[in-house]
């Protein structure tokens, strides 16, 4: 607890600093990377499902780089944002939830390297495995799922404040 | 751009977004799901005819396009609700006519990819062709000119306005 609080003191700049080129940049650089990132990974994930007929799936291991530095970016960017709300995040169960689920997403990104890219598949998506096709449409659901718990973060700090979404005001 | 606004205002966008409290978050959602789609697949196109992966034939990689074309739908009619049901936040903010103007030309460079024919000559590239100076002129406007339209769009509440709502 007394760590969170020093991470909190610790990285105040973050938030406090009257500058574009902290928090709004920060914020910013996070959402570059994510898009690179999870639209990277989809865009593959769609190519195993035979979206693009034809396409030699191989060649598409050359745009992992890609995700890899967008992923870099965000753990970066991701702990900036983290650090000045320390507690706030520890506690929020939406948060932790999409913590979880970024996980996920990137380690079905690995396993798909191994079952797709680095086995001695054919040329294209019809030559995928069972495995890999379900490794790609699961891949799908969790950035979805982690995209709508990212940005839910902002309106829900508590299973209240989540439920009062529901609450029909106004006529 | 104020008679735009002013013709998309709708009473029934304002209406959806101040009657559902989670509407406004759901469509931030569908507006962040649309933009790693169009975004993930635009520069996978650009990055192959800048000469990444070249493995890659053209043709093929562009039957992703309809899908980068479903996350922009999706964030045109996500965007067309935000300014109509939040005017204020969009009406005066010089990022959020940036954000218009970098779409705008996004769309005329598609336009050119298409219209010149460059389009057809980089569907002829094969597994290790390299694209012409033209396709990769296109491609790196188009890398960056998304890329600004993000810029532009998750820094709109920041820059010269003080609306709060859109973040």
């Amino acid at each position: 607890m007394s760590f969170l609080l020093w991470l909190e003191d610790a990285f105040k700049w973050v938030q406090e600093a009257d500058s574009i080129f902290a928090y709004p940049m920060i914020l910013t650089f996070h959402t570059f990377g994510m898009a690179f990132l999870v639209g990277t990974s989809v865009a593959i994930d769609l190519s195993i499902l035979g979206v693009a007929r034809g396409l030699p799936l191989p060649p598409m291991e050359k745009f992992y780089p890609v995700m890899i530095v967008a992923f870099w970016i965000n753990v970066v960017s991701g702990a900036l944002l983290f650090a000045p709300e320390a507690t706030r995040w520890t506690f929020n169960p939406d948060f932790l939830l999409k913590m979880a689920l970024v996980f996920l997403g990137v380690l079905i990104i690995r396993l798909i390297r191994t079952t797709v890219f680095r086995s001695a598949a054919g040329p294209d998506s019809a030559s995928v495995s069972m495995r890999g096709k379900v490794l790609a449409a699961t891949s799908i659901a969790v950035w979805l799922a982690a995209i709508t718990a990212g940005r839910l973060t902002a309106y829900v700090d508590s299973w209240s404040k989540f439920t009062s979404l529901f609450v029909v005001t106004g006529n | 751009m104020d008679t735009f606004l002013f013709h998309f205002k709708t009473a029934y966008a304002f209406w959806l977004v101040d009657h559902f409290h989670w509407m406004w978050p759901m469509l931030e959602t569908l507006h962040f799901i649309g933009m790693a789609l169009l975004v993930g697949i635009v520069s996978i196109l650009d990055l192959r005819m800048l000469g990444v992966a070249k493995g890659l034939p053209i043709a093929p990689l562009q039957r992703l396009v309809p899908w980068a074309v479903f996350g922009f739908v999706i964030n045109l009619l996500t965007g067309l609700i935000f300014v109509s049901s939040a005017p204020g936040n969009y009406n005066t903010s010089i990022a959020f006519r940036l954000k218009v103007l970098f779409i705008l030309l996004a769309g005329l460079n598609v336009l050119a990819f298409y219209v010149t024919g460059i389009s057809r000559a980089v569907d002829a590239l094969g597994p290790g062709a390299d694209a012409p100076r033209s396709a990769k002129v296109v491609a790196g406007i188009s890398l960056f000119l998304w890329v600004g339209v993000m810029f532009w769009g998750r820094m709109l509440p920041f820059l010269w306005t003080q609306g709060a709502n859109a973040e």
